[in-house]
């Protein structure tokens, strides 16, 4: 099907939000009571928050694979403390310290030289390693109830998302930061010609998502606790909100407004699913597993088509 | 002969066009034996296009091309090279991770014996044939990246002369080539001529094209104006025909540049005042400059004198070690680009496509770099300034653009040139740093850039320009400062001085070839007792050389310090890994009862078996430049499906041997799946695999809920574990797959371009490796290792649960860069993975007895990963 470039890219633009719409169909159709997808976005609320630190990562040409472990080792680092009889605040502020120091740990990995995919992934093994074994794989519960749970009767967790998107919102789109790191992710040598400071940037960012990530650990422990094992996989989903919203993995394109879509789509998908799962069989578990994928690679496959357009340059005579 | 006899090479009205535009429209000329035929045109006149259609990489949408008469020879680029038609690009694109010969081999096609087997012997005859024609002491075996740019395009011509090429064409020689290697080349293209090959010779440099061209053709806008004779044409006559306008009258003039006699006085001090400058590397000493306002330096010297890493060094790009800089009389202390620029410095980089552009970056983006804090308030950028701003300076500098918003991509080079020197103009520099600044443009821009600079300096800026060509140093600087040997050799006046002055300045003289040759044979005295005691160490890597794969880094040939050899094999990849596990093993020997009784090291080995076959799959694709992080759940898959062929009613003698093949179809089907999705979709294989990893472990848990995978079959088992006997099958399967890996990826050529294509994907398409072929093949094999791997695990438990390789896909690539694959691809042994995969087994069998289990053993994966990956980079960094 021979479709011009530029209607092309008006389609490529439209498909995310025609998505967007059949997601929301998919779980508004059927939910019963729509105040009970407050506390079932919860865990997406989560990823989301990740994937908008991941957003910027990944525009400079980088990735954070280490991302869910960070939040299982502040947890841990958090239940631990608490049983050890430190004070639920003190507890906390050590898992945030804990969340910025993995990060940074990642960052100066980068910055060292290494290729920020397999630094992440010895990362990702290291720190949930490191969880396991300061807790001796226990679970750690019982935590008091607290009110920074909830905020305005929302789970905080929708409040850190709605801070972690204005603020990247504000630095990727609005500040010389942010252009550095486009830069980055297109040309990280012409970049350091440019006089961009390429090692704070990439630094600054890493941290930036171990501290996200610890402060996410900080309320879920709050709430139910440091178990083992259970962040499994949230790295993996959160890229996908990232790949599906249209930034493109390689770097240097792409934007914060898109993740947001593309975790609103994802986390609608598999809301709606798992809705219909309870009353068609098919939808089991496994079957959300498989259109979950199949949906990234169709979405990512299109965003890469559409993009080929914009950044088609002449082939040099 | 008659002239049709002596036509070598005929393009015949050949016409190409890309997406709206028209590159080469109806081009016709031919290329005679025994001449040199010089094409000319400024950039964007169609000359890369042509020179990619006769060299096989395009095929032309019209037109035919007779290669001595006859038509559609050249389809491919190893079809026209067998033919006889080498072509030496400009960007000398080569395979840095593999060794120089079989890089030039590849430009031929890697030669096969028997068995289809490459033929090792032939590729480093052949290749230390070509480096005797330099008459340098260059290592074959060494690891490419480690060659010069100039000795890279020299290797290439000499591989020409000696294989009687029928054309040669020649895109740009000079630009990376000193003055006695380009006079090498001179020679080269005299004998070649006088073998009767023909030559197409492209240059922007006129003085050669006058002094070697038989023949010259125009080119302009994608159609040729006229070949004539050499002696047929004038100098103004050939530009006016490239740039289509006459030549404007201050063309190739001084312009605005005082008189003798005018120059005003210089009262001030100078803006930029270097003393004494040297760096880190050694490759810069003792260097004095001064740059005033109102004059142009032009620093002029042979590639590899210093230029650009002074300027770099200036600039805070590398480290200084010594010497102080001045700026407008003020001491700075400049350790990053941005203290310069902070301090009011520019630097316009030498290589403007590495360097310079961020080409998927719209104009504005570019322009606007260097100098984000003037256009914004605090904190926060304005786009409406930035918008100005560049809108200004486009207009400015005369770049021809669409919209401010487009990719700089789609610009010319000479126009993206005028972006990037925008860029430094935008930080209100009060001393620019050119390097280059005109290379690769054409010559009306070239002539504008100059105005430019000339314009510049009469407004009280300072210019320094570093360049390679002798004329536009002369005409356009106030002073010639000529570098030699990392520092300064003389400085002259342009005006007064003669062209052969200053560059028999740039050529390394006699007291300092002799200085040179003294402490080559002191090196070379070093070298011969190195030898002595390392040849203990040689015949332990000839030894285990059996194993290796050509690797490319061998021992290093003569005059090396004795320290570095012993560390570098001690240290380097397989040997490494041997003598790590060695000791382990040992120690745990020492430490563990029984450890060393045949039955425990079976075990041991079986142990390792998954670990040898998955790291084997995961280095497979990684090699070839992908990556897979599926691996697990296609485990799972292959598993869950032979585990239902098991299952099903039929004698053993029958579900085996189908189970077996079940497991490798579906193994092989998912990794041609994620190899074919990544390439049709054009997606980074990290996102695929993340779907499909997806998609297989869903298909897994569908299957398995509705099959029990539990008892299999005895006779199956013993595939794995034969009780009575003691003896574990998995040893032997994951020995199979080794050899088999082993024997491929180190003597088949499909393997071997594997590796090139993991290296670098645009000199693989040059050579003719197909790149969708090979990554398919990669995620095939791969696929049908983990295959493999699933019968080997299903053998040894016997039953299969849904959990069945989670995790793995962090243990194999592991395993891979453990091993020493590199995870950007074109490195890796077989060996290193068995080794890795030892090493790992290793590894968990200690931590089992501190009592560390389960996932908690991920610490110590991560840490080797770690450390594994810090080895090998700063290995890599002290290449």
């Amino acid at each position: 099907m021979k479709l011009s470039g530029s209607k092309r890219k008006w389609i490529g633009r439209l498909l995310p939000w025609l998505l967007l719409c059949v997601a929301l169909l998919m779980v508004f159709s059927q939910v019963q009571n729509p105040r009970s997808l407050i506390n079932v976005g919860v865990p997406w609320a989560r990823v989301g928050a990740l994937a908008i630190v991941m957003t910027a990562i990944i525009l400079t040409g980088g990735i954070d694979l280490s991302v869910a472990s960070i939040v299982s080792l502040s947890s841990m680092v958090m239940g631990v403390l608490w049983r050890n009889g430190w004070s639920v605040p003190s507890a906390a502020i050590m898992a945030l310290v804990t969340g910025i120091i993995a990060g940074g740990f990642n960052g100066t990995l980068v910055v060292v030289g290494l290729p920020p995919l397999v630094a992440t992934l010895a990362t990702m093994a290291f720190y949930s390693g490191l969880a396991l074994m300061i807790s001796g794989a226990e679970r750690i519960t019982g935590f008091p109830e607290s009110g920074l749970v909830r905020i305005a009767g929302l789970p905080t967790e929708y409040w850190i998302l709605a801070g972690t998107f204005v603020t990247a919102l504000f630095v990727i789109h609005f500040t010389r930061f942010g252009r550095w790191c486009y830069a980055l992710g297109d040309n990280p040598l012409a970049a350091r010609f440019a006089a961009v400071p390429v090692h704070r940037t990439h630094w600054f960012l890493y941290a930036a998502s171990g501290l996200v990530a610890g402060l996410l650990a900080v309320i879920y422990t709050m709430r139910d606790g440091a178990i083992p094992n259970v962040h499994r996989g949230i790295e993996l989903n959160a890229i996908a909100c990232v790949v599906v919203g249209g930034t493109l993995i390689t770097g240097g394109r792409g934007g914060i407004p898109l993740t947001m879509l593309g975790l609103v789509i994802i986390a609608n998908v598999d809301i709606g699913l798992s809705f219909m799962s309870s009353r068609v069989e098919f939808f089991k578990g496994e079957a959300r597993l498989v259109v979950v994928g199949v949906l990234l690679i169709a979405i990512a496959v299109w965003n890469e088509w559409t993009a080929r357009d914009d950044a088609k340059e002449v082939e040099r005579i | 002969m008659s002239p049709s006899e002596s036509k070598l090479l005929e393009l015949l009205d050949v016409s190409h066009s890309f997406p709206g535009v028209r590159a080469i429209d109806a081009v016709s000329f031919d290329v005679r034996r025994g001449e040199v035929h010089g094409l000319v045109g400024e950039n964007g006149a169609g000359k890369s296009t042509l020179i990619n259609i006769i060299s096989g990489v395009i095929r032309p949408d019209a037109g035919n091309i007779l290669l001595e008469g006859q038509a559609n020879q050249l389809t491919d680029p190893v079809t026209a090279r067998k033919l006889g038609v080498v072509t030496v690009h400009q960007e000398a694109e080569f395979f840095p991770s593999l060794s120089v010969a079989e890089n030039m081999a590849l430009t031929q096609g890697l030669p096969i014996k028997q068995l289809g087997m490459v033929d090792w012997k032939s590729v480093d005859h052949d290749a230390t044939r070509a480096v005797a024609e330099i008459d340098e002491q260059i290592d074959v075996r060494m690891p490419a990246a480690r060659l010069s740019i100039a000795h890279r395009h020299m290797t290439q011509v000499a591989i020409a002369v000696l294989q009687q090429a029928k054309v040669v064409i020649l895109d740009e020689p000079t630009s990376a080539l000193s003055a006695a290697e380009s006079h090498w080349l001179f020679q080269q293209i005299e004998r070649l001529k006088a073998a009767g090959t023909g030559i197409l010779y492209i240059s922007h440099r006129q003085e050669e094209i006058f002094s070697l061209a038989d023949r010259v053709t125009v080119l302009r806008d994608g159609r040729r104006i006229w070949t004539k004779a050499k002696e047929a044409i004038d100098r103004d006559g050939l530009i006016s025909a490239m740039v289509g306008r006459q030549r404007e009258a201050d063309d190739g003039q001084p312009s605005f540049r005082p008189k003798p006699g005018e120059l005003p006085e210089s009262k001030a001090a100078p803006r930029l005042h270097v003393r004494g400058l040297g760096d880190a590397r050694g490759r810069v000493r003792e260097v004095d400059l001064q740059a005033s306002a109102g004059e142009i330096v032009g620093i002029y010297g042979l590639v590899g004198s210093g230029r650009s890493e002074f300027a770099q060094t200036l600039f805070g790009l590398a480290r200084k070690s010594s010497g102080t800089v001045e700026i407008d009389g003020r001491k700075c202390d400049i350790r990053r680009p941005r203290d310069a620029v902070r301090a009011g410095l520019a630097y316009l980089p030498e290589d403007r496509l590495r360097q310079g552009l961020c080409r998927g970056l719209s104009l504005r983006a570019n322009a606007v770099l260097s100098s984000l804090a003037r256009w914004s308030t605090g904190p926060v950028a304005s786009a409406r300034k930035e918008k100005n701003a560049t809108a200004e300076l486009l207009e400015r500098l005369s770049v021809r653009h669409r919209s401010i918003g487009q990719p700089i991509g789609q610009l010319s080079g000479g126009n993206q040139q005028k972006v990037v020197l925008g860029r430094c103009l935008l930080t209100e520099p009060k001393v620019l740093l050119l390097d280059e600044p005109t290379r690769g443009v054409d010559v009306g821009a070239k002539a504008e850039i100059h105005r430019l600079l000339r314009r510049l300096v009469n407004r009280g800026q300072a210019v320094v320009m570093i360049s390679s060509e002798l004329p536009e140093v002369m005409e356009n600087s106030d002073r010639v400062v000529v570098f030699r040997d990392g520092t300064v050799a003389g400085q002259f006046d342009p005006r007064q001085a003669t062209p052969d002055e200053i560059a028999t300045a740039a050529l390394p003289n006699e007291t300092s070839s002799i200085a040179q040759s003294a402490s080559q044979s002191q090196a070379r005295a070093n070298g011969a007792t190195a030898r002595r005691r390392s040849n203990w160490l040689r015949t332990v890597r000839e030894i285990t050389g059996i194993f290796l794969i050509p690797s490319p880094c061998p021992l290093p040939r003569g005059a090396r310090v004795q320290r570095t050899v012993i560390s570098r094999t001690i240290l380097s990849g397989e040997l490494g890994l041997l003598v790590i596990v060695i000791g382990l093993m040992i120690w745990l020997g020492l430490t563990t009862d029984g450890f060393f009784e045949p039955g425990s090291l079976m075990k041991l080995a079986a142990n390792a078996s998954l670990g040898v076959i998955l790291g084997l799959a995961a280095a497979t694709v990684i090699i070839a430049g992908g990556i897979d992080i599926s691996v697990g759940s296609l485990l799972a898959l292959a598993a869950v499906c032979a585990g239902m062929v098991l299952k099903s009613p039929f004698s053993t003698a029958l579900t085996i041997p189908l189970a077996i093949l079940v497991a490798c179809g579906v193994g092989c089907a998912g990794g041609l799946l994620n190899g074919a999705l990544s390439l049709a979709g054009r997606v980074h294989p990290i996102v695929v695999t993340l779907g499909t990893m997806s998609i297989y472990r869903g298909i897994v848990v569908a299957l398995r809920g509705q099959h029990d995978i539990n008892d299999l079959p005895q006779a199956f088992t013993w595939l794995a574990v034969h009780p009575p006997s003691g003896f574990r099958g998995s040893i032997l399967f994951a020995a199979l797959v080794a050899g088999a890996a082993y024997f491929w990826l180190a003597h088949m050529r499909s393997g071997r371009h594997l590796y090139a294509l993991g290296s670098s994907p645009t000199a693989a398409r040059l050579v003719g490796i197909s790149r969708v072929k090979l990554t398919l093949i990669a995620f095939a094999v791969g696929g049908l290792m983990i295959g493999v791997a699933a019968i080997v695990e299903l053998a040894r438990s016997g039953s299969m649960q849904s959990r069945l390789g989670t995790g793995w896909e962090l243990q194999a690539i592991a395993i891979a860069v453990i091993g020493g694959v590199r995870i950007t691809g074109g490195q890796g042994s077989v060996l290193g993975v068995v080794l890795g995969a030892f090493l790992m087994q290793l590894v968990q069998t200690a931590l089992v007895r501190w009592e560390i289990q389960g996932d908690q053993v991920d610490v110590v994966v991560g840490g080797m990963i770690l450390v594994a990956i810090l080895l090998n980079h700063s290995w890599r960094r002290d290449e």
